[in-house]
């Protein structure tokens, strides 16, 4: 059941991005103590603008009941059946860990949460071989996507990202990798608040990234450069939402 | 008799042990004794018998540089990590040495099996972190300077808040000087391709793919040592032989092949529950001949469960059941059922470094213990297991008046479970990476020998099967029944 949703949601994101209604706005995040077995608790989050109360559980990062989220998604048609709150998916939840918040946690009241499914972008044991990835071989950019404001790499989501293109560069044999940095360092105002990336988190995204490389394909030449211009993309992979493709680096393989 | 024998063992050297071990098998292995390491070696524990198994053996150990004192304090490194003892090292074993020798074994040594070397080394108390926790003094470099083959400026600053035992203050010792002094028990060096197996080539704790093995280019599994500070076995054995044996020369190329050629084929795993009887009898797969033959590194959430080696004992059928007395069914019962609370049993994991943040499970994330137990067969961390659980760090842990206490400043962000300042007993992993988020993480050791080698977690908090769960009962405010909290442990006395 959410299996579908998700993949449904994958498919249709990048045409349905525009028509779609998405909300951006910043607030404190409620744990619902919800029960259906390994990570099926709910997060919700309400928007102070219009005090919908938000789903925002299938955010690859979850967040952290004592500090301010600022969330991002594509409101969905879904029933709020799971966890009592419009669904938001694809949804993103920033960690804002310079805002604090008091800790609240709502009992279930009978909202089952959900049920874990692995997420589709995961990682497969080093053990089992992985399928030589077709060509043709010629240059390329992989995107690998941010939390706002921070550099980690994101699990189930851009590890998986990463390791898809380090599969394809492996085969491909490009000269040298460029890796860039972009940060979204234009104020917006989110929820009463100017929300910016520094300027400097853009060359440290790409020396991570750049770092993460070396060690999955030692002795490959990297160059890395920066950009702070947040230019939006329309790759799928940042499942539709405008915001997350600015925070983002790629990696451009050259011939 | 032998008490005497041994005394005069510690004062004249190693030579004595040669002639003493053709008599009867000791339980204690000392330095040089030039035994043979038979392929399989039982050893009585209150919870049953453990099982040390030498792949490919027996195994000479005369002249064996793990088993022979190579430096300046009559030390091996079997010393400290005793067959008997899961090849750890139990407080009662150290105890026991203590009494046998009246304190002249080299385990004693001032170096690191004092709570300092500047206390009155005759005197009992002065090595009571070791008798009574089996904790060894491990003198950490300060401030961090490389990790990962890179130069780092940690981004806290240390100051000591207590100082019982002199190691944290003075000319010599403490952050002035150069240094700190944390205390840690010796983890279990078997099962080691466990350990050093790779399952994924990410660390999703530390956001970055594994880094290099120096030596051969491999991914490095990040599950050595309490903190990491050696990423493979060539540099933790440096280490050893440097801290603990004291031995000055270093070990030659030889030296290292043989060390890891012996730690890569050593397995143990309890064989026989005193309650229970036979670990691996009626369709159970417990002892090391499993760990032996099984592949490593596997995630149990998407292969084999992490314990279901005891799985077949959820139904015993009536016909068996009827050859087992009515107290080797109910606890064969029982270490099934704590398998499957290991498993299944939910609670919510707050505050925890490494689960809660910075990777995105969520502050809180509902799990059991097998979210970070998750390998088969071992129980450790198939990915980089550094984690902080609070067993050395306020306000989790507990206040141990022993043990020394650190006031933790973060420098850049706050951490973002303690907030800028944190006091801890042992900083963990920040004093390899130099990171104040980082404070408190302790590496996931592996789970198998448990009976064999109390108390438990690093700084031993644990002092026997149940304080652990209890431990975790009140850290995570889980509410287990009293059947769940004896299913655990009688589970974990069958490892
Ligand atoms: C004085 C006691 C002592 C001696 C002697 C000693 N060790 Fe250890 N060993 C320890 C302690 C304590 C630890 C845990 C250190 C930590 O976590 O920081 C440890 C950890 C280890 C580990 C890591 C195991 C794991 O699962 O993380 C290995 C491997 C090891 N020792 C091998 C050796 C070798 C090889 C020698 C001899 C060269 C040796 N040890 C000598 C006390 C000792
Ligand atoms: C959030 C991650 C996490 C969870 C959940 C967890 N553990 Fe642990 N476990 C750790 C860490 C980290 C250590 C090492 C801590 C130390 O040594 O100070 C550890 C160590 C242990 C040890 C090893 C002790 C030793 O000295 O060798 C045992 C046994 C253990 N845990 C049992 C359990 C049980 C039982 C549960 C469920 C009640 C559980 N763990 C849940 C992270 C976890």
């Amino acid at each position: 059941m959410l299996r579908f949703f998700l993949t449904a949601a994958a498919l249709v994101a990048p045409f349905s991005a525009a028509a779609a209604e998405t909300v951006r706005f910043i607030a404190c995040p409620i744990y619902r103590d919800a029960d259906s077995g390994k990570k099926s608790g709910c997060w919700l989050s309400d928007d102070p603008a219009t005090g919908t109360r938000y789903d925002v559980s299938l955010s690859p990062h979850k967040p952290d009941w004592n500090y301010a989220v600022m969330v991002e998604g594509t409101v969905s048609a879904v029933p709020s059946t799971p966890c009592g709150g419009t669904v938001l998916d694809a949804v993103r939840t920033s960690r804002l860990y310079d805002t604090p918040c008091t800790r609240h946690m709502l009992p279930a009241e009978g909202f089952p949460g959900r049920r874990f499914v692995l997420p589709k972008r995961n990682i497969t044991p080093s053990s089992v071989a992985r399928p030589v990835p077709p060509g043709p071989y010629a240059e390329r950019v992989f995107p690998v996507y941010f939390e706002f404001d921070n550099d980690f790499l994101v699990y189930q989501y851009s590890d998986y990202l990463i390791e898809q293109a380090s599969n394809w560069i492996n085969a491909a044999h490009p000269k040298k990798l460029i890796v860039t940095g972009f940060a979204a360092t234009q104020p917006e105002v989110i929820s009463g608040r100017a929300m910016a990336e520094p300027a400097d988190l853009a060359a440290q995204r790409a020396e991570t990234i750049a770092e993460t490389l070396r060690r999955l394909m030692p002795g490959i030449p990297i160059e890395t450069a920066a950009d702070t211009s947040g230019s939006e993309t329309a790759d799928k992979d940042a499942d539709g939402l405008p915001d997350q493709s600015r925070r983002r680096v790629e990696i451009r393989a050259l011939f | 008799m032998r008490k005497i024998s041994l005394m005069v063992a510690g004062v004249a050297g190693a030579a004595v042990f040669g002639q003493l071990s053709a008599a009867a098998p000791e339980r204690w292995w000392a330095p040089g004794e030039g035994r043979v390491f038979p392929a399989s070696l039982d050893y009585a524990n209150e919870h049953g018998t453990l099982r040390v198994l030498v792949d490919g053996g027996p195994m000479a150990t005369k002249g064996h540089p793990f088993f022979e004192p190579l430096g300046a304090n009559g030390r091996a490194c079997v010393t400290c990590h005793q067959p008997s003892d899961a090849m750890s090292l139990s407080a009662a074993s150290a105890a026991r040495r203590w009494t046998e020798t009246q304190g002249k074994d080299p385990l004693f040594a001032a170096i690191d099996g004092a709570n300092c070397p500047s206390l009155p080394q005759d005197k009992r108390e002065s090595h009571s972190l070791l008798i009574e926790r089996g904790l060894f003094r491990i003198q950490l470099p300060w401030p961090v300077k490389q990790w990962n083959g890179k130069p780092v400026t940690p981004d806290f600053t240390i100051e000591v808040m207590r100082d019982p035992n002199g190691c944290n203050s003075g000319p010599n010792y403490g952050p002035g000087a150069g240094n700190i002094s944390v205390y840690r028990r010796a983890r279990p060096v078997a099962n080691m391709k466990y350990l050093l197996a790779v399952g994924f080539p990410f660390d999703p704790k530390q956001g970055f793919a594994l880094p290099r093995d120096p030596d051969d280019g491999s991914m490095m599994s990040g599950n050595i040592m309490g903190d990491n500070r050696a990423g493979n076995l060539r540099i933790q054995m440096e280490d050893a032989a440097h801290g603990h044996l004291q031995f000055a020369k270093g070990l030659n190329a030889k030296q290292i092949a043989r060390i890891r050629d012996f730690e890569m084929r050593v397995y143990t795993a309890q064989q026989v529950s005193k309650q229970a009887g036979a670990l691996d009898s009626m369709g159970a797969e417990g002892g090391p001949m499993k760990l032996k033959n099984s592949q490593p590194g596997a995630l149990g959430s998407i292969g084999i469960p992490v314990w279901s080696e005891f799985a077949k004992w959820e139904k015993i059928s009536p016909d068996d059941a009827k050859t087992l007395t009515p107290e080797q069914l109910a606890f064969r019962q029982s270490v099934a059922r704590g398998a499957r609370v290991f498993r299944d049993k939910m609670f919510l994991i707050t505050d925890t470094a490494g689960i809660n943040s910075r990777i995105g499970f969520g502050n809180p994330v509902r799990n059991s213990c097998v979210f970070c137990h998750n390998m088969s067969q071992m129980g450790n961390d198939v990915a980089p297991g550094q984690v902080d659980l609070g067993t050395t760090t306020m306000p989790f842990a507990d206040p141990w008046r022993d043990l020394p206490l650190f006031r933790v400043t973060c420098l850049k962000a706050p951490h973002p479970h303690y907030g800028r300042v944190i006091y801890t007993m042992d900083p963990g992993f920040a004093m390899t990476t130099g990171r104040c988020a980082d404070v408190g993480k302790i590496t996931l050791q592996s789970m198998r020998g448990l009976a064999a080698r109390a108390p438990y977690f690093s700084n031993g908090l644990a002092k026997d099967l149940r304080g652990i769960v209890d431990y975790y009962d009140r850290r995570y405010n889980i509410g287990y029944t009293e059947q769940e909290k004896q299913d655990l442990t009688n589970m974990m006395s069958a490892l």
